[in-house]
């Protein structure tokens, strides 16, 4: 009894030492772990300034004609976005238009028809598509892909839609192989796994028992499919796309390769255009006056926009269905 | 064991109507573990048989078997045979789709569709019959009329079938399993996950609901069982052990398992 009691300031005195040095080494590790969260945000912001730092030039002498513009004209310095972004979104929104059907009906067949040992091997395949570099994406789109629409594929089209009103317009000129068409369907296929991986996700968290409910008044796969799964994923379905479309406004390489880097805006899917990411990848090495690498920095702000945006909404609506399956 | 208790099944069936579901040494596996072990016996058309045991004893699977719903999962099997009507639904001829439309079933939780309350009802009934607006409309309320839900949602028919409460939603679910005009009703728990009030509006309507249809029940709740069946069959191990009136199996049993479960010795 005594002995305990003379021990006890001993033991409490150590234990007072421990909780001092915990309390540092934990102090140490909260602002280790603070400064690195904040570091994104510096970076962030950083990246965000020296665009509007970098292209106050080109903005402040064209104004807001700077995204109405299509001349880009290095001689006598008078530049206008317009063509660029007008190829970033005709590439990417040709690319959406193919690879969303393709994408989600690669996600039905391996969540609900697929036979369970061809599963993991077509889903590894197309995860495995996302893993090659856009370099060879790129060489493959020009040396491979762009002479044979260029042989086969463009004449036919052109000769099949010559004379139709609109549709003749469409897909019109010489079949150069590279072009606004050509670029899009790269595009498509890369960013078909981000679309096949989130959709399959998203349709793994429908409830079973919901399922079996459709099916147990007779629906049929397709209309289990389109009435129930789709409807009940909607939102997540729509945050993949826009995922995948931040990746194909953005994508270079790939790009630059089979686009042609024509600064026109052209009806024909089948002319060369230019994106913006091509744009400054092309141009930047030739940029020699101010204001033409102000003009490139520019373009670079307007696609940092363009894609905050996309991803920001995408989020959101990921995030919308996170909240209702945990709920 | 099943050998000798099959005279007594076909009494039970015998002493209401004739046979609508008829199940023959019916054994099914899932991978390569027996879960029903030899089952035989006959459900009477038009009344309510409750399937009672402890979990795991098969109860559910024997349920899911009715309509075939096991067979969206792979490696899951069953063998005999299960007569509906006298056809045998297990062939592999029949059509899975026709089949659940004539035999509908209910689930544990509610399930309501991602769409409004009158979709929910109009979408399965759509699916196999072409009818007109208003036919529609009428369809829509007399299954809601069914299921005691129409005073309820008749002003919010447009409202979203998520936004009900839980026994509501059970309730919608159950109007939509009648207005495809089933002729067996399947319901697996389905007030295990409703509060009391919930559970005796759904027991009222299966009693209601047992003058047009043959209604099997899968429950935990032996009170329950007692309150709404005509028969009921005990399981237990993937075995019937006991199938009798109702009455018979809560009052003088004749298995000794039987009396422990329903006394409450184990279970």
């Amino acid at each position: 009894m005594s002995a305990v009691q003379e021990a006890l300031p001993a033991v409490r005195s150590s234990r007072d030492a421990t909780v001092r040095r915990f309390a540092l080494t934990d102090a140490i590790f909260h602002a280790t772990t603070r400064a690195a969260a904040i570091l994104v945000l510096v970076l962030l912001g950083g990246v965000a300034i020296s665009l509007f730092a970098g292209s106050w030039q080109a903005l402040s002498t064209f104004g807001f004609s700077f995204l109405t513009s299509e001349s880009w004209n290095p001689v006598t310095e008078k530049f206008g976005a317009l063509a660029p972004i007008y190829g970033t979104i005709i590439t990417s929104a040709i690319a959406i238009l193919i690879a969303v059907p393709l994408g989600i009906g690669i996600a039905i067949f391996l969540t609900e028809l697929c036979p369970r040992p061809l599963r993991r091997p077509i889903g590894m395949a197309v995860e495995l598509l996302a893993g090659i570099p856009s370099i060879i994406y790129g060489i493959w789109g020009l040396f491979v892909l762009a002479p044979f629409l260029q042989t086969t594929v463009q004449p036919f089209i052109i000769s099949v839609f010559h004379g139709i009103p609109g549709l003749n317009g469409l897909f019109a000129g010489p079949p150069y192989g590279i072009g606004l068409l050509t670029s899009a369907m790269i595009l498509a296929i890369m960013i078909l796994p981000f679309i096949t991986s989130i959709t399959k996700d998203v349709f793994d968290t429908v409830p079973s028992v919901l399922k079996e409910s459709a099916y147990g008044i007779g629906c049929t796969t397709w209309e289990v499919t389109r009435r129930v799964v789709i409807p009940y994923t909607r939102i997540g379905i729509m945050g993949g796309i826009m995922l995948a479309l931040g990746r194909a406004l953005g994508e270079t390489m790939a790009v630059t390769f089979v686009i042609g880097n024509a600064h026109r805006i052209s009806t024909s899917l089948f002319a060369p255009a230019t994106t913006i990411s091509a744009t400054i990848a092309n141009e930047f090495t030739e940029a020699v006056g101010d204001l033409y690498t102000s003009s490139l920095v520019a373009l670079g702000l307007i696609l940092f926009v363009i894609t905050f945006l996309i991803l920001a909404i995408a989020r959101y609506m990921l995030m919308r269905i996170d909240a209702r399956t945990g709920a | 064991m099943s050998q000798m208790l099959s005279p007594d099944m076909t009494i039970a069936a015998e002493a209401v109507t004739k046979a609508k579901i008829e199940v023959k040494n019916l054994n099914f596996y899932y991978g390569q573990s027996k879960a029903l072990k030899d089952i035989t016996l006959s459900l009477p058309e038009r009344s309510v048989t409750a399937f009672i045991g402890p979990s795991g004893c098969g109860k559910s699977t024997l349920l899911r078997v009715f309509n075939r719903i096991y067979e969206l999962y792979p490696k899951q099997t069953a063998e005999g045979q299960v007569l509906l009507d006298g056809q045998n639904i297990l062939d592999r001829s029949q059509d899975l789709n026709l089949l659940r439309t004539k035999i509908g079933m209910v689930f544990q939780k509610p399930t309501p569709f991602p769409m409004s309350i009158y979709e929910n009802i109009a979408f399965g009934v759509r699916l196999y019959e072409k009818i007109s607006k208003a036919e529609m409309d009428g369809r829509v309320e007399q299954a809601l009329k069914r299921a005691a839900l129409w005073t309820e949602v008749k002003d919010k028919l447009n409202a979203s079938g998520l936004s009900l409460s839980g026994g509501q939603q059970q309730r919608l679910c159950i109007a939509r399993t009648v207005a495809v005009k089933p002729e067996v009703i399947l319901l697996d728990e389905p007030a295990s996950a409703l509060d009391p009030l919930s559970t005796a509006k759904i027991e009222e309507l299966i009693d209601e609901l047992q003058a047009d249809y043959t209604i099997v029940i899968v429950t935990h709740n032996m009170q329950q069982a007692a309150r709404v069946s005509k028969q009921t069959a005990f399981m237990y191990l993937g075995e019937l052990v006991e199938f009798d009136r109702t009455e018979k199996i809560f009052t003088s049993p004749r298995e000794k398992r039987t009396q422990d479960y329903i006394t409450g010795r184990f279970g």
